[in-house]
């Protein structure tokens, strides 16, 4: 059974890119989320398998979405995106219980690779 | 006796402060013991007293060691049997704890320690009729190993369980990682899920900085997974590549003493442990954060005059500077955030002794006293507290037979209750006694001379309650000093404002009163209403501000040729602050000028002012010498733009 992929972005285009990525990859993409709260909300309907955050976004950021999503099921598994430069941010996304995380732009072997070790299919 | 063998006066201070804390624990132990002794109750009591042996024996001080060993021993049979606390023991427990606090006290202060042999004595009578037989000969405690230090951190020792094995981990990151840094940081992260992490090199911040040469990262990993689960874990992280996992076979050293050991701790995760600091360090730590800010602030404002071209990435790292100053900042402020039961966990002690002495039975209920506040806040409010719960109990609470002929329980309750109300926290000492008598107190103050008697007619209901704060108030009742202080009401309304903050006094007579603090979460950043006298700009709290009005200078109504202003239902009179500053005003030429209404000693006043130019919320700097000697300043700030900006105290400035 393919497995289920949240894509939190505040970019349209982001969003696309990376939904193309796991679709080809044999992911289902379930859900899209804007922000950091519709992340949250999309997360607790959905139930993904795993969640792709991006960091800077409005009303919540990532970080904090992040955060929230382990609080609500402590077994859920974040991958950031990040821009570079953002390492302090992606650290502190990890001490928050990020999983594990891929630098933007994405490109389609980064990110299968980081979310197919995630899931444990490496 | 042996003396120690190294030099305790550095502890001093940490021995002091420590055993001070415990000693304090016990007392309020004490008068929970009161309500109902339990096995947990006295148990922490025990391990208290415990504590305090052992600090007293490494610092040598043998009268205390062996005072806080006789209560030990005492505690320690009543935790075979709970049922045999009476009153007379806890009094006898008392009475130990106020001399340990002594000894400490003398200790600190270079002192010749007190001879509490007949206390000694005491506690071991009682101690062989509880258990039917003497409590072990006091026999010179043995010196403590060399390395036992009163470390504020480290637990008493507890026998080492065998440790698991360790392993040696190579790892190395993909050199095409663009964030080497964080994939390290992760691998460090989900390894340290698997058990305690040494020998980490690089360390942990060269990583995080993504200072890691070739990739390579080197540890010993200590768990009681196997290699399989090591292997698995690191498979679940991206680019980084598990070179090489071998065994350590380590002879480990007999339990190390608590000061090699602390060196020699894991560097990964363990729950959160505390460190003492000593407060002069934490308030450089504020006051440079603070010389960070406004030097970003400076750094910000300079950047505007860079041509545009030039600007974003300035900006991006602008930014990201003032970001991570503000974090800095943020946190030292944390830092200095000290729980309220600081000041209030000698309370339900100082309300036992004070109820006793004046004949009163008394409830104390606190609540929310988990609620942070800026420690300097705490430490300038822990006297003024105390002697709001002093009057409370004294001056609130009526005797027994009294409130049985009110018709009230004989038991009276005073509440002491912390909120967090937005951005304040409020604290209220509440209680059911007699209220204030309001006409009795206006009596006194015309009597006194202390204000004319229309003033007081004029004064609204609230304003004439505050009347309790004057100075010169105290009532006869007041000079028998129960704490041996004198502090009185104008002392803690002193205190209050100069931490920025508001009293409020409610009551109803026969009912009780309410004495409410409205606090600022901290001192060190102010909320600012800037306005312009001339060519001077300055800052008034807007704490202390109750609003603006803009109107035309002439059409204010006189009274007694001075001009006063209109506000609600007060008619307040106005000021103006170029007069009390002695700076040129520059009025504009718009019909409205606006006056700025603020909260004077007695009163509201208005202060005009040539205009408003906002509000911003900035870093207090104190003022050095001379400056601080001048009155109506209460410090400053400089504003983004260098401009140093004068913050104002009002009161002192009008009665100046």
């Amino acid at each position: 059974m393919p497995k289920k992929v949240l894509v939190v972005d505040d970019s349209v285009f982001m969003r696309d890119i990376i939904k193309d990525i796991l679709a080809a990859g044999g992911f289902t993409v379930v859900g899209e989320a804007r922000h950091g709260v519709e992340a949250v909300e999309k997360f607790k309907e959905l139930k993904p398998d795993l969640v792709t955050m991006d960091l800077v976004m409005p009303y919540r950021n990532g970080i904090d979405a992040t955060r929230e999503i382990l609080r609500s099921d402590n077994k859920a598994l974040v991958v950031m995106c990040s821009a570079l430069g953002q390492e302090t941010m992606v650290m502190e996304a990890i001490e928050a219980g990020a999983v594990d995380f891929i630098v933007k732009p994405p490109r389609a072997e980064d990110v299968l690779a980081v979310v197919k070790k995630v899931l444990g299919e490496a | 006796m042996a003396g120690p063998t190294w030099d305790t006066s550095r502890y001093l201070a940490l021995f002091a402060g420590e055993a001070t804390e415990h000693l304090e624990a016990l007392g309020k132990d004490v008068v929970s013991l009161e309500k109902g002794a339990t096995l947990p109750l006295v148990d922490s009591m025990f391990r208290h007293a415990h504590s305090v042996k052992g600090m007293a024996a490494s610092m040598a001080f043998d009268g205390t060691a062996r005072l806080a060993h006789r209560l030990e021993d005492l505690l320690d049979a009543l935790r075979a049997d709970v049922a045999r606390v009476d009153a007379g023991i806890a009094d006898v427990i008392l009475q130990a704890v106020d001399a340990l606090t002594g000894h400490v006290r003398a200790a600190a202060t270079g002192v010749p320690l007190p001879d509490s042999q007949p206390l000694v004595d005491r506690l071991n009578r009682l101690t062989t009729e509880l258990t039917g037989k003497p409590p072990a000969p006091s026999a010179p405690l043995p010196p403590p190993p060399a390395n036992e230090l009163p470390l504020a951190s480290a637990p008493s020792p507890v026998p080492e369980p065998a440790p698991n094995p360790r392993f040696a981990l190579k790892l190395k990151i993909n050199p095409a990682s663009t964030q080497p840094g964080v994939r390290g940081f992760l691998a460090y992260k989900r390894l340290g899920t698997l058990g305690a992490i040494f020998e980490l090199k690089p360390p942990l911040d060269d990583i995080k900085a993504g200072r890691v040469p070739q990739g390579a990262i080197t540890l010993e990993l200590e768990t009681d997974q196997d290699e399989e689960a090591i292997v698995r874990t690191m498979r679940t992280v991206g680019d980084v590549e598990l070179e090489s996992l071998g065994a350590v076979v380590k002879v480990q050293p007999p339990p190390p003493p608590n000061a090699e050991k602390d060196a020699q701790k894991p560097a990964a995760q363990e729950p959160a442990r505390t460190i003492r600091v000593r407060t002069e360090v934490m308030d450089h730590f504020l006051d440079q954060a603070g010389e960070l800010l406004l030097a970003t602030a400076r750094v910000r404002e300079l950047s505007r005059g860079v041509p545009d071209s030039q600007r974003p990435p300035l900006d991006e790292a602008v930014d990201r500077l003032h970001l991570l100053v503000k974090g800095l900042h943020d946190k030292v402020m944390q830092a200095r955030m000290t729980p309220v039961a600081v000041i209030t966990d000698r309370l339900p002690r100082a309300a036992r002794d004070i109820a006793r002495k004046r004949n009163r039975e008394v409830e104390l209920v606190i609540s929310g006293d988990d609620i942070e506040l800026d420690r300097a806040i705490v430490d300038e409010l822990a006297d003024p507290v105390l002697h709001l719960l002093r009057n409370a109990i004294d001056h609130g609470i009526e005797e027994p037979e009294d409130r049985r002929v009110a018709g009230k329980a004989p038991k009276g309750k005073v509440t002491l209750a912390v909120r967090r109300q937005r951005d304040r926290v409020v604290l209220e000492v509440v209680d059911d006694g007699r209220g204030i008598d309001v006409a009795r107190l206006e009596r006194l103050v015309v009597e006194r001379g202390l204000l004319a008697a229309d003033h007081v007619r004029a004064m609204s209901e609230k304003e004439r309650l505050m009347l309790v704060c004057l100075p010169g108030l105290s009532t006869a009742t007041d000079i028998t000093d129960i704490s041996g202080r004198g502090v009185g009401m104008d002392a803690v309304k002193r205190a209050v404002d100069s931490v920025g903050g508001t009293l409020e006094i409610e009551t109803k007579l026969g009912k009780g009163s309410t004495f409410r603090l409205s606090l600022p979460l901290t001192v060190a950043m102010v909320n600012l209403l800037l306005v312009e006298v001339g060519q001077e700009i300055y800052g008034l709290p807007i704490g202390k501000v109750s609003g603006v009005v803009e109107t035309a200078r002439e059409k204010l109504p006189m009274s007694q040729n001075a001009p006063v202003l209109q506000f609600g239902q007060s008619v307040l009179p106005v000021h103006d602050l170029s007069s009390l500053l002695e700076v040129p005003a520059v009025p504009s030429a718009a019909p409205f000028a606006p006056f700025v209404v603020v909260d004077g000693d007695d009163g509201k006043l208005a202060l005009a002012v040539d205009r408003l130019l906002g509000q911003e919320e900035v870093v207090l700097k104190a003022l050095s010498k001379p400056l601080d000697l001048v009155p109506g300043l209460a410090g400053v700030t400089i504003l983004g733009n260098g401009q140093p900006v004068f913050i104002l105290d009002v009161t002192r400035l009008v009665t100046a």
